[in-house]
């Protein structure tokens, strides 16, 4: 199957805040295969989402004005679409004129690795692939936290 | 399939035990068919170039419905409003109907099939979107959305637009007991005080090989009254029953839609600020 995420074999346990993120294979939206291992050296923020969660789509544009902001200084956002289709959340993602890469996880089997029971839930993953935060609900409705919260990983924010 | 046929006598030709080898390779040139073809859901997606009366777009069609997914101005708007910022919100919501017009034979939908979704403005951006309606009643997932900068300016759109929908405009099913066919779906639901967030009757399109299915359906959103488990990864279902046959067609298992913001403050959700899944 194209779209599904596959967990990289070696790792069981829920996600913590201090350990390794649990690395996966996935594709995006635009066809092209992403993995922590890839991106490794940049700091990681793993969204779950799905467009009917109305908490979701308020914080989209802000977590893209950030992206568009730090994307050379090595901020890169995985907005991991959970059980929907491509074209669902290709739509969507047009209209709301974002700009990260949408992995799919269509069985919702990465939800299910990281523990996601809640949408929004973000992941952010510093430099070298651990789990600095788990931000579980909307908590970007507003520039400043997330704002703060990039602060510590690129201070000249 | 013309190509695989022609592979089969190949095949034949080279080699004495061919079933097995070719079963094979036909799956597997099959699917790197499939990857490379240029249409959503197989890999890469390819934009196309169209020119729409005189104006130059860029275009991603669905692969099933060839309805446009993505529409963008090349070096131009969609669509450009003026006064923007003087216009109220019933009035940007207006903005929808005007767009498909404009589209109209592009995205093939009428402007009052689309029924208001979401408008919400975010900084200085409004966005809205809407479902598109088959004889007043919303299909699934369907959407056509945008949005609209400070200037008015809106340079791409998103559709999941169905053209052509047939489905049936009476129920046979009364809704009484298709609730109670979706209630006993629900494992525990006495148990669990579940409530019935919303409801609607609504098509439902089931995408196959080369054809779409549409069924009317009752659409049920149901939700524990008693909080699960916060680390339960069910937060809500969602079950369609057929109102032809009283058949359930879907069954989906949601994630708990979150506010804010710690897993012990988790409480079902109150209706106003709750979207239901369609």
């Amino acid at each position: 199957m194209v779209f599904a995420c596959k967990e990289k074999a070696g790792k069981t346990s829920l996600p913590k805040l201090g350990a390794a993120a649990i690395d996966f294979n996935c594709q995006d939206l635009e066809g092209q295969a992403w993995s922590l291992d890839k991106v490794r050296g940049k700091v990681v923020l793993l969204r779950f989402w799905a467009d009917w969660c109305p908490y979701c789509r308020y914080e989209m544009p802000i977590i893209d004005k950030y992206y568009r902001k730090l994307k050379k200084e090595g901020f890169l956002v995985l907005a991991v679409n959970v059980k929907q289709s491509a074209e669902v959340a290709l739509a969507f993602i047009a209209q709301l004129d974002v700009t990260f890469p949408v992995p799919l996880d269509p069985d919702g089997g990465l939800a299910r690795k990281y523990g996601v029971y809640a949408i929004p839930t973000n992941f952010l993953i510093d430099r070298e692939g651990i789990i600095r935060e788990i931000l579980i609900g909307e908590v970007f409705r507003e520039e400043k936290p997330l704002r703060d919260l990039l602060k510590n990983y690129f201070p000249l924010l | 399939m013309l190509f695989p046929r022609a592979l089969n006598l190949l095949v034949l030709k080279t080699f004495r035990k061919p079933k097995i080898f070719l079963s094979i390779l036909q799956t597997l040139l099959f699917s790197l068919f499939l990857l490379s073809s240029p249409v959503l859901g197989s890999g890469r997606p390819e934009y196309e170039t169209f020119n729409y009366k005189g104006q130059k777009l860029s275009i991603l069609r669905d692969s099933l419905t060839q309805t446009p997914v993505i529409i963008r101005g090349i070096e131009s708007n969609l669509l450009e409003i003026k006064n923007f910022s003087k216009l109220s919100r019933e009035e940007i919501t207006h903005t929808g109907p005007i767009l498909a017009n404009k589209y109209k034979s592009l995205l093939q939908i009428e402007p009052d099939q689309l029924k208001l979704k979401g408008a919400e403005k975010i900084s200085d951006t409004w966005y809205v979107s809407y479902w598109q309606t088959f004889r007043d009643m919303i299909i699934y997932e369907s959407s056509l959305g945008f949005s609209i900068d400070s200037r008015g300016r809106i340079k791409s759109m998103g559709a999941l637009i169905y053209p052509q929908v047939q489905a049936p405009v009476t129920s046979k099913v009364g809704h009484d007991e298709a609730l109670k066919i979706g209630q006993n779906e629900i494992k525990d639901f006495k148990k669990l005080k579940c409530f019935l967030l919303a409801e609607s009757v609504l098509i439902y399109p089931v995408k196959k090989t080369s054809s779409i299915d549409y069924y009317r359906v009752y659409a049920f959103n149901f939700f524990p009254k008693e909080a699960l488990h916060p680390a339960s990864v069910v937060g809500g279902w969602a079950v369609f029953i057929d109102t032809q046959t009283g058949k359930k067609v879907l069954y989906e298992e949601l994630l708990k839609p979150l506010g804010c913001c710690v897993p012990e403050d988790w409480v079902p959700p109150k209706l106003e600020d709750m979207k239901p899944k369609w």
